[in-house]
């Protein structure tokens, strides 16, 4: 017995000492650097100045990380809204047995296996460009004016757009994987209680699609807060208000930007702490209002 | 029996895996080792690591490493250039902390002169020893000194900022380059009386254009202190500057479009119809702007235009002057073989093939200027007082995108005054 536990050390020990090194300590040290005033990421600890509890009011004061929490806040309501919507939609329309169903599938899904970067790119130079983007074009063909769809008014609509556009397929194959998990017979049974097909979606698949819910607003929940590419490429050369996330915030305040080279660390940890801090806050509440399948089938 | 031969082989899979992940070191990186001389060389048994900003398949990367072969033939040193490409601003402070082993690095001046400045060494002694006043531009030189209190880098790109223009259709519309705000809106008017749009502004430049025009009216450090701290309306030159560009663009002196999103304005002095004849931008905008149009334009360039009724003591011909530079780690034991190394780089034979191949300004005064950047030598002679990006419209880091989303909405006709503006300012603090 002695010589088995041991080996379970043995094995064990690795990936402990692995976890802990690589992933608890840096998350210790950046809860330990958000209430310090830190220059640099690696600075000496014997550099660090004790701030209390200002960095977080510096944050929470900050009119850009406010504007780019409110971002964040839009992309995920707004755009959990429209994502998760056809998500349903075409997973729905996709497992009612229509033709050409793996097509359609591979299609929706089509986008998310094409780099962010260039699809970001295609939005921004081929469907939103004033002179000769797609919409634009459709717009001149009714007769009606172009719009500035990258102005500081439209822009963030435009990204969430073309975000929104490119997340649709993931969610809709999680969704698939729910619906196609139901029991056909139970739609058997509801038919020919008289139940129509509207009926079925709103007594049957919704209900039983509880836990897939939760998974599917976790994920993203996740993808909103750690938010990051589509905003670098529709503001490419200086980070813009009208796309600033916080992540974007952490990153400029932690390595400068152009033609304003101050960092502070301290206040980029703190950014990290609220994020994680909007993590838990979100799981616990989504498990607190969607409860795991009590139905069995 | 089996399983245990087959867990040994596995297990010396895995540690071998693992070997050869850590021996990958720093991945992108070229090693002079096959190139070196044969001996007899300044600088035989000597090792230096440069980091470099570019990738090796950019055409500042091929120069650089064809200066270094050349450099490592003549003295026998021996050149490994790691290439970090442009993120190398994310990850230089934290290696230098760890002194990790880094002889020469590239970056911009700014960061140099204040980020990186504790690791840097001294290059003053050595300089005035090889006569590099004699082979850089001053104001690059005087401004680092100034700021880091001792020469912490040699410059290798220069960059100007100004208005760059269309020769041949200045010459078409019978303009000559302006020196005063009111012959500029004369030229502009005439541009526009010949067909052509006069100006391009894409909005990722607008701060650039805004913050030009702004210092000319109340200088580059009233601006940065309003930028930190506001107030912007109790400034009656900062409404003033607004105003004036609420005119400019009233009076339709904008490309179709603008400002837009980079660089589809600033495209449209090659494509555009009309075609925009001026940019407000640094110097580079020339090679992006030749690239696009696939031939080069006729450019020409003249610094930011004066105004009337500025503050008192406001330089009227400052200009935006900044640059990548090479400096050297104070922990490099081999300070006085990277000097060399990096005035080699970015002096004669070099030097100059570096600005014809990347389309620059040349580092070294003596080398000529190729076509795409007239005028930027002259310039930069010329400069009496230095602007920094964006002319302090950047000094408030929490703010920045802020101020440039307020000055965006100024080119997209949003404010009705000059007050309006320095009101919505004002409203972010």
């Amino acid at each position: 017995m002695k010589k088995r536990k041991a080996f379970i050390i043995a094995f064990i020990l690795p990936c402990v000492l692995s976890l802990l090194i690589m992933y608890l300590y840096p998350i210790v040290r950046t809860v330990i650097m958000s209430f310090f005033g830190i220059e640099s990421v690696t600075s000496d600890i014997s550099e660090w100045s004790f701030n209390g509890i200002d960095n977080y009011i510096k944050l929470f004061e900050s009119p850009t990380f406010q504007r780019a929490m409110t971002n964040m806040l839009l992309i995920w309501l707004v755009g959990g809204i429209i994502v998760l919507a056809f998500a349903l939609l075409f997973a729905v329309i996709l497992t009612s047995g229509i033709r050409f169903k793996k097509f359609f599938r591979a299609a929706i899904y089509l986008p998310n296996i094409i780099s962010a970067v260039a699809l970001a790119t295609m939005w921004i130079q081929y469907i939103y460009n004033q002179d000769y983007g797609m919409l634009n074009q459709i717009l001149e063909a009714l007769g009606l004016e172009g719009k500035r769809w990258l102005g500081t008014d439209m822009k963030f609509w435009s990204m969430l757009v073309a975000f929104s556009f490119g997340a649709v397929g993931y969610y809709m194959l999680i969704f698939i994987s729910g619906i196609e998990r139901i029991p056909e017979d139970l739609y058997e049974a509801a038919t020919i209680d008289g139940a129509n097909k509207i009926q079925q979606f709103g007594s049957l698949t919704l209900p039983l699609l509880r836990g897939i819910f939760k998974t599917n607003i976790t994920f993203w929940s996740v993808n909103c807060i750690t938010f990051f590419l589509w905003s670098k490429m529709f503001s490419p050369i200086s980070t813009e208000t009208s796309t600033i996330v916080p992540v974007v915030y952490l990153y400029d305040i932690v390595f400068g930007t152009q033609g304003n080279a101050q960092r502070d660390a301290g206040a980029g940890a703190a950014v990290g702490v609220t994020l994680a801090v909007f993590v838990a806050i979100i799981y616990f509440v989504m498990n607190k209002l969607l409860k795991d399948d009590d139905l069995e089938f | 029996m089996k399983k245990k031969v087959l867990s040994v082989l596995l297990a010396a899979v895995m540690a071998m895996s693992l070997a050869a992940c850590g021996s990958s070191g720093g991945g992108n990186s070229t090693d002079g080792s096959d190139d070196s001389s044969t001996g007899g060389g300044q600088y035989d048994g000597v090792e230096l690591t440069y980091w470099s900003m570019w990738s090796n398949t950019e055409p500042q990367g091929k120069v650089l490493q064809e200066a270094v072969n050349a450099w490592m033939e003549e003295t026998g040193a021996n050149v490994t250039i790691e290439w970090k490409g442009r993120d190398i601003k994310n990850i230089l402070a934290s290696a230098l902390e760890s002194e990790e082993q880094i002889d020469l690095f590239e970056d911009g001046y700014e960061r140099i002169t204040s980020t990186y400045v504790k690791y840097v060494a001294d290059l003053t002694a050595m300089a005035e020893e090889a006569g590099y006043a004699d082979q850089s531009f001053a104001v690059f030189n005087d401004w680092a000194t100034e700021q880091a209190g001792f020469l912490p880098c040699i410059t290798e790109q220069p960059q100007v900022g100004g208005v760059f223009y269309n020769q041949d259709i200045f010459d078409d519309a019978g303009v000559d380059a302006p020196a005063t705000w009111t012959e500029f809106l004369e030229v502009c008017q005439t541009l526009k009386d010949a067909g052509y749009a006069p100006m391009a502004l894409d909005s990722t430049y607008a701060p650039f254009f805004f913050g030009y025009h702004l210092a000319r009216y109340i200088g580059q450090d009233a601006t940065s202190e309003l930028a930190k701290s506001g107030g912007w309306s109790s400034n009656p030159l900062v409404a003033q500057a607004a105003q004036d560009m609420i005119d400019f663009v009233k009076a339709g002196y904008l490309v179709d479009g603008a400002p837009d999103e980079y660089p589809a304005s600033q495209n449209k002095m090659a494509l555009g119809d009309p075609q925009a004849a001026m940019v407000v931008c640094a110097n580079y905008v020339t090679s992006e702007v030749n690239k696009t149009a696939g031939e080069e334009l006729n450019w020409g360039l003249f610094n930011y235009p004066s105004v009337e009724g500025a503050a008192d003591g406001v330089d009227q011909t400052a200009a935006y002057t900044g640059c990548n530079s090479i400096a050297i780690t104070n922990y490099s034991e081999n300070q006085q073989a990277a000097f060399d190394l990096a005035l080699f780089i970015t002096s004669g034979e070099y030097d100059q093939q570096m600005a014809d191949t990347a389309g620059q300004i040349p580092a070294d005064p003596s080398n000529t200027a190729p076509a795409s950047q007239t005028g930027t030598v002259e310039a930069l002679n010329a400069a009496q007082s230095s602007l920094v990006w964006n002319m302090g419209l950047n000094a408030n880091a929490d703010l920045t995108s802020s101020i440039q989303e307020v000055v965006v909405q100024l080119y997209e006709g949003q404010f009705a005054t000059g007050e309006d503006f320095a009101a919505a300012l004002d409203a972010l603090y």
